[in-house]
């Protein structure tokens, strides 16, 4: 008797130890796939880097901190805070550790074997000015260590009066003088100025996803596209317009490009690019032909993409090299239609352009979503990182979750 | 008596349920302030995270009604009650509502997220109006 009683009281832990292993912590996932918290808890977490040994380092509102896996059980074991840099992107670059606030681009000198940086903050390029829209400088480095630095425009759409209705575009917009493209700059430098840099590329609203790609040797970004067509041109579009029309924009950024802001977006409904109001937009007029590229792929409407990364691990089947997953953390300009977003993307793709339609990947992050609050969000996924053996590593800006995807087959 | 206690609560439980899609027409104030608030303050008053800032309980809302009408009419972003992290956008100055259709947002949401504060009339804001009346020629203030 007492023997048939242990045997079921084993046989239930294990059966709870498997359930909590097959439900992915709540998310949904392909077929094959699993995803396990490998951490929680550093603030409100944005991008993720990861050295050559795994080391795991995380940059987030409330500041950076490293990650060890020591005992080699998958998750991290000694957690440390360090630094006084409180921003978005964090890359290893050779042994330096590259980081980013709104006003700066830093790094730090890792020395082999050590997790955290011992050494000084260096500034690679300081004294962007300090805005309050759209101003995290997240960046990209080419494998010559040529820095791209993302300075997003601290504007909606380049109105006379920012956010207010019906107030027509600045023509030509000056804030693309400083601001709404792409700025580059040798990254292996020490102490330049935005002065130092020069515009790579322009009419970028804001480009928080922006990862060069070896294999095409090419920079991508996906873009935050405008916000408020319904209610700063009322007579033009309604809210249901607003939640849907304007595309997050994936785009090859190449040397002297512009991308179509603020003068125009990329209209879902139609499938075309189309001149926004404050630009003598009507709903459908276009723009000169040819005058801006179309995207490689158009996305929805504000599900805010804020990381890009191209799939270079072994880990994964071969559809998904070359590919690239892209973070959706998800919209707040839909209401008061449905929020949507909040999920992980995969986009196919062959030779730097789509290779069909885009595939939720990673989804369920947001929970119920009380009130279609994003406030209420469960999580909302930020930041990707390839991990050494292939995996993939998630983070979350509402409880600094940190989740790892896995490929085991079948 | 037992029947009828369970009928009124089983009611009571519908009517809670069920009462958004069955109430009357919203209020002007609730109709205006999801046209031009919602979509940044959100439904519940709840703001987005490093965005735009909750107005539910806010201090600004609950207190006095003439200095928040000249906050909404003036826009701008508080900087003396927020951290610089908390709040990404500036809030447009809303100059261009009629005193009544001010009043009826200011009263829905000091009654809906200001612990049910006093209503504002159109007088109170038009006392408060600012004297330019030109909604462009005054920048919203960046707070830092």
């Amino acid at each position: 008797m007492r023997k048939v009683v242990s045997t079921a009281a084993v046989c239930s832990v294990f059966l709870a130890v498997a359930t909590m292993a097959a439900d992915n912590d709540g998310l949904t996932l392909p077929a094959g796939f699993s995803a396990v918290v490998v951490h929680e808890g550093q603030g409100q977490a944005r991008h993720i880097g990861v050295a050559p040994n795994g080391d795991i380092y995380i940059a987030s509102r409330n500041g950076l901190s490293a990650m060890r896996d020591t005992n080699r059980d998958g998750k991290p074991d000694v957690v440390s805070t360090f630094g006084d840099v409180k921003g978005t992107e964090v890359r290893v670059f050779r042994n330096w550790l590259y980081v980013s606030d709104d006003v700066g681009v830093y790094r730090y000198a890792l020395t082999k074997g050590q997790l955290v940086p011992g050494g000084a903050r260096e500034t690679v390029v300081g004294e962007f000015p300090r805005e309050r829209q759209h101003a995290d400088k997240t960046f990209a480095l080419d494998a010559k260590g040529t820095l791209y630095i993302n300075v997003g425009a601290p504007s909606n759409s380049c109105q006379e009066r920012d956010r207010q209705e019906g107030s027509p575009g600045m023509n030509p917009c000056p804030i693309l003088e400083k601001y709404g493209g792409v700025w580059v700059f040798d990254g292996t430098k020490l102490n330049q100025t935005p002065a130092n840099g020069r515009r790579f590329a322009t009419g970028i609203r804001n480009a928080v996803a922006i990862e060069w790609n070896a294999k095409q040797d090419a920079l991508y970004a996906v873009i935050h596209g405008r916000d408020s067509i319904d209610s700063l041109f009322p007579k033009l579009y309604n809210a249901e317009d607003n939640a849907t029309r304007q595309a997050e924009e994936f785009h090859k950024i190449t040397d002297g490009g512009h991308y179509g802001w603020p003068n125009t977006f990329f209209d879902t409904k139609l499938g075309k690019r189309v001149l926004a109001p404050e630009y003598g937009g009507d709903g459908k007029k276009e723009p000169e032909a040819g005058k801006y590229p179309d995207p490689v792929v158009a996305y929805p409407a504000h599900w805010a993409p804020n990381d890009l990364l191209f799939y270079e691990g072994k880990g994964f089947p071969e559809k998904y090299r070359e590919g690239a997953f892209i973070a959706f953390h998800g919209s707040w300009n839909r209401a008061p239609e449905p929020q949507a977003g909040y999920k992980v993307v995969f986009q196919p793709m062959k030779d730097g352009k789509a290779n069909g339609p885009y595939e939720v990947f990673a989804d369920g992050f947001a929970g119920e979503m009380k009130d279609n609050s994003p406030r209420n969000a469960q999580y909302r996924p930020v930041g990707l990182a390839l991990s050494p053996d292939g995996s993939l590593l998630v983070t979350d800006s509402q409880k600094g979750r940190v989740w790892r995807i896995s490929y085991e087959g079948k | 008596m037992r029947t009828r206690f369970f009928g009124l609560s089983a009611l009571a439980v519908w009517g809670l349920t069920a009462a958004p899609s069955f109430a009357a027409e919203p209020a002007p104030g609730q109709l205006l302030y999801n046209k031009h608030c919602l979509a940044c303050h959100q439904a519940d008053g709840g703001g987005v995270p490093n965005m735009q800032p909750a107005i539910i309980g806010s201090s600004w809302v609950k207190g006095d009604s003439r200095a928040l009408a000249l906050f909404v009419m003036s826009g701008g972003f508080d900087s003396a009650s927020r951290k610089e992290s908390d709040v990404g956008n500036v809030m447009p100055p809303f100059r261009q509502l009629a005193d009544e259709e001010l009043a009826a947002i200011l009263t829905f949401i000091r009654q809906k997220f200001g612990d049910g504060a006093s209503a504002v009339s159109a007088a109170e804001v038009a006392a408060a109006r600012p004297s330019d009346q030109d909604p462009g020629t005054k920048k919203p203030e960046s707070g830092s």
